[in-house]
C-alpha cells in the first residue's frame, strides 16, 4: 500500500447532528480527509431551491444545497445515502443536476450499493479509498455508530430536560461541548469520554421540572422530524415553553436498534394492515404508544409532498378520537417565516396545559 | 377609587378591533376598524376611538392583552401584560358567552381555524396552511370583480335559488371557473351564492377535514357577518350555526379576558396618540443565515426586537454591553 496516495477530500450532507460520526468513519476507518460544509442556513435553501424540481420534498433541496455547500469548502468526493422512499432516487438526481452545473467531483451514491451482497459493500468502500483495511474499517465503523448512538442519547435527554434549567443556557453550551468533542474525535477514548462529560453535565446542572410535567411526542418524516433547520427549531421552541419533548424518531432507534416492520405491526393491528412506507409503522406506533403512556400531545412533522407521511394522517386522526389525545399536524416547505408556526405552537402548548389543569 | 377595566386588542391583516371590558365581561366600549397595511397607525386610531366611549373618572385600564397576526408589534407598542396567540383568545372570548360551545369555526381575512372544545376546554383545533381560498380575502377579490359590496354579497346570495357550483380547491382555480360561468350567463345571485358555497366547501374540506363537528357550533371571524355563508354552512352541516353579534369581536374579547386573569398589572392611559412609534429590519450579516431582525422603537428608543435565530444577533445583549 502507498502512503503517497493524495487522499480524497470527502463529504456528506448535513444531516441533523450525525455528521462528526461520518466523518470519524471517513478519517478514521478509511483514512481519508473529511471535509465538514458549514451548518445549514437560508442560504443553503436558496442554492438548492433554485436547483431542484419545484415538486420535490423539502429535504432534497437542502441536502443538494449543502453538498454545493460541501464542494465550494473544498470536497472532491461526496457521498450520499440511500432511502426508502424518494430518497432512493434522490442520490442519482442530486447527482446529475450538479454534474450540469459543471461541479467535478467523484460521487459514492449508496443506493447503488446496498443489494444486500456484502461483495457490493466492499466495492463501495473501494470506492472511497483504493486499498481499505477490513479490521481497521470494522473497528471505525463500530465506533462511528457507537458514537451515533451518544449523540442520540444525548439529543433525547437534551429536549426532555433543557427547557427546565434554572441557568439560561446552560444545557446548550454543554451540548454544544459534546458535539464539539464527537467532532474532534480521534479515538475511542475521545468518544467515550466527550459522552461521559456530557452526561454528567446534564446531571448536575440544575433543573426545576413541575409535577406532572407537559409532556409532547415528536413523530414524522425521517429527516424533517430530525433535524431543526428545517423543522424550525421546533423542539427547541417547544422545550423553551416548558415541555418535556420526546422523540423516538432518530438514526440509532430506526436504523441500529429497530424492532421490525413486522413486530411493530402486530402492535397497530387495529390500525392498519399494511406497510405505508419508510417510517410509517413506526410512526403509528409510536403515536399510540405515546397516547398510552398518557402524553399530553402529539405533533406529526413533514415535508411537503411526503406522500408516506400524508397517507399515516388519518390513521393518527383515529389514534386521537380514541385515545383523546391531541394532534397537531405540520408541514414544511421552503418557508423560514416562523411567525406561523409559534402561533400554532403557542395555541397547542395553550391547549394542552389548559387541559391537563382541568384533568387535574 | 377608579374600578377595573381590561383592554384587548386583536390586530389582523385586514381589521383591528379592539374592546373595553369590566370585570364581568361587559363592554365598556368596542371597535371595528380596518388595518389597512398599517397596523400601528390603526392601533392609534382603535385606541382613540375606544377613548372616546368610555368614562376615564370612573374606570382604569389595569392590564392589556394583544392577539392577531400582529400580536407582537401591538403588544410592544401598548406595552401589553397578555401577548396571547389568537387561537387562544379566540377559545377563551367564545367560551365566555357559549360555555357549552363545542365547536367554532372562524373564517377570518386570511386565515380560517377549527376549534373543537369539551366542557369549555379547546381539545384539538386546525388552521389553513398553504391556501386562502376559503377565507375572506378570496370574497373580497371576488367581490370587486362581481361589483358587489362585500358586505351586501350575503343578501345578494340569499336571493338565489340555484347556487352555481364553483370549484373550491384553489383560488385560482375557483376565479377562472368563477369567470367562465359569468361569461356562460348565470345570474350574480346565483354566482355569490354559489361563492358562499364555495368557501365553505373548501373550508370544510382543508381546515374541518377529518374533525367532528358537533352542536353547539358558533361561527366567527368577519367572514361570520355574511349571511349567505352562514346558510351555506347550516345546509353543508345540517344543524344550526350561532353567530354572536359580537362574533367579530371575539379575539379582542379573548385577550381581554385573558389580561384579566393574568397576574400581571400595567395601566394604561390612553397616551400613544403623539408617540411616535417606528419599524425597522435590519438584516443580521454574522452568518448566511441572514436573520431578517425587526426592531420597534418609541419616540427613537429600541424597545422590542424579534426575528432573531441565534445569539449572534442578538441585538439586546450588544446594546447592553456597549451601554
Amino acid at each position: 500500500m502507498s502512503q503517497n496516495e493524495t487522499k480524497r477530500k470527502v463529504a456528506f450532507p448535513m444531516i441533523a447532528h450525525y455528521n462528526p460520526a461520518v466523518k470519524y468513519l471517513i478519517e478514521q476507518g478509511l483514512g481519508q480527509i473529511y471535509v465538514m460544509q458549514p451548518a445549514m442556513t437560508r442560504r443553503t435553501m436558496a442554492l438548492g431551491e433554485k436547483l431542484a424540481p419545484d415538486m420535490v420534498c423539502t429535504p432534497f433541496k437542502t441536502i443538494l444545497g449543502s453538498m454545493i455547500e460541501a464542494l465550494e469548502a473544498g470536497a472532491d468526493t461526496l457521498i450520499m445515502t440511500m432511502g426508502y422512499c424518494r430518497l432512493g432516487y434522490y442520490g442519482e438526481l442530486a447527482e446529475s443536476i450538479l454534474r450540469e452545473q459543471g461541479y467535478t467531483f467523484d460521487y459514492v451514491n449508496f443506493a447503488e450499493y446496498t443489494t444486500g451482497r456484502p461483495k457490493d459493500y466492499l466495492k463501495a468502500l473501494k470506492a472511497i479509498t483504493p486499498h481499505p483495511r477490513p479490521p481497521k474499517v470494522l473497528k471505525a465503523l463500530k465506533e462511528a455508530l457507537d458514537m451515533v448512538q451518544h449523540i442520540d442519547d444525548i439529543e433525547c435527554q437534551y429536549y426532555m430536560n433543557c427547557g427546565f434549567e434554572t441557568e439560561k443556557g446552560s444545557f446548550k453550551a454543554a451540548l454544544n461541548r459534546f458535539f464539539k468533542a464527537m467532532t474532534s474525535a480521534k479515538s475511542r477514548k475521545d468518544i467515550d469520554r466527550g459522552y461521559r462529560a456530557c452526561l454528567n453535565a446534564f446531571e448536575t446542572l440544575p433543573v426545576k421540572k413541575p409535577e406532572p410535567v407537559l409532556k409532547v411526542g415528536l413523530i414524522g418524516e425521517y429527516f424533517t422530524v430530525m433535524d431543526a433547520f428545517s423543522n424550525l427549531d421546533l423542539e427547541q421552541a417547544l422545550a423553551d415553553m416548558g415541555v418535556e419533548v420526546h422523540r423516538w424518531m432518530n438514526v440509532s432507534h430506526r436504523n441500529l436498534d429497530y424492532p421490525g416492520e413486522k413486530n411493530l405491526h402486530v402492535r397497530i393491528k387495529d390500525y392498519c394492515r399494511y406497510e405505508m412506507g419508510p417510517t410509517s409503522t413506526a410512526n403509528i406506533w409510536k403515536a399510540k404508544k405515546y397516547a398510552e403512556d398518557g402524553f399530553d400531545g402529539i405533533i406529526h412533522v413533514k415535508s411537503a409532498g411526503c406522500t408516506p407521511e400524508i397517507e399515516i394522517m388519518p390513521v393518527l386522526r383515529r389514534i386521537s378520537e380514541d385515545y383523546k389525545i391531541p394532534v397537531l399536524f405540520l408541514t414544511y416547505d421552503t418557508e423560514t417565516a416562523t411567525a406561523g408556526l409559534m402561533t400554532r405552537l403557542e395555541a397547542f402548548y395553550d391547549m394542552i396545559a389548559m387541559r391537563r389543569k382541568v384533568i387535574l | 377609587m377608579k374600578k377595573e377595566a381590561y383592554l384587548g386588542v386583536d390586530v389582523g391583516s385586514i381589521s383591528t378591533k379592539g374592546v373595553i371590558m369590566d370585570g364581568d365581561k361587559n363592554l365598556l366600549a368596542s371597535a371595528y376598524i380596518w388595518t389597512e397595511g398599517d397596523p400601528i397607525g390603526a392601533v392609534k386610531r382603535l385606541i382613540e376611538k375606544l377613548g372616546a366611549q368610555f368614562d376615564r373618572n370612573a374606570w382604569q385600564v389595569v392590564a392589556t392583552g394583544t392577539t392577531g397576526s400582529a400580536r407582537k408589534l401591538v403588544g410592544a407598542m401598548l406595552g401589553a401584560t397578555v401577548v396571547k396567540n389568537e387561537i387562544t383568545a379566540h377559545a377563551v372570548g367564545t367560551t365566555a358567552y357559549h360555555p357549552d360551545v363545542r365547536t367554532i369555526l372562524e373564517i377570518g381575512g386570511q386565515d380560517s381555524k377549527i376549534i373543537l372544545l369539551e366542557n369549555g376546554i379547546a381539545i384539538d383545533y386546525a388552521m389553513n396552511t398553504l391556501c386562502a381560498a376559503g377565507t375572506g380575502a378570496f370574497l373580497s377579490s371576488q367581490s370587486r370583480r362581481l361589483g358587489i359590496p362585500v358586505e351586501d354579497m350575503g343578501a345578494v346570495a340569499l336571493k338565489s335559488a340555484h347556487p352555481t357550483h364553483i370549484a373550491a380547491r384553489c383560488t385560482v382555480f375557483a376565479e377562472s371557473d368563477l369567470v367562465h360561468k359569468i361569461q356562460m350567463g348565470h345570474t350574480k345571485e346565483d354566482i355569490v351564492a354559489g361563492l358562499c358555497e364555495a368557501v365553505v366547501g373548501n373550508y370544510l374540506n382543508n381546515v374541518g377535514k377529518g374533525k367532528r363537528i358537533q352542536e353547539p357550533i358558533v361561527f366567527q371571524g368577519g367572514v361570520s357577518k355574511n349571511i349567505g355563508v352562514v346558510k351555506a354552512f347550516e345546509r353543508a352541516l345540517g344543524a344550526p350555526v350561532i353567530v354572536d353579534e359580537n362574533g367579530h369581536l371575539m379575539g379582542a374579547i379573548g385577550a381581554a379576558i385573558l389580561a384579566k386573569h393574568h397576574d400581571a398589572r400595567k395601566v394604561f392611559d390612553f397616551g400613544i396618540e403623539n408617540v411616535a412609534f417606528k419599524t425597522r429590519e435590519v438584516i443580521c450579516g454574522q452568518c448566511p443565515n441572514r436573520c431578517e431582525i425587526i426592531c420597534v422603537y418609541r419616540d427613537g428608543k429600541l424597545i422590542d426586537n424579534w426575528g432573531n435565530r441565534c445569539e449572534k444577533g442578538d441585538i439586546t445583549a450588544r446594546q447592553a454591553k456597549h451601554a
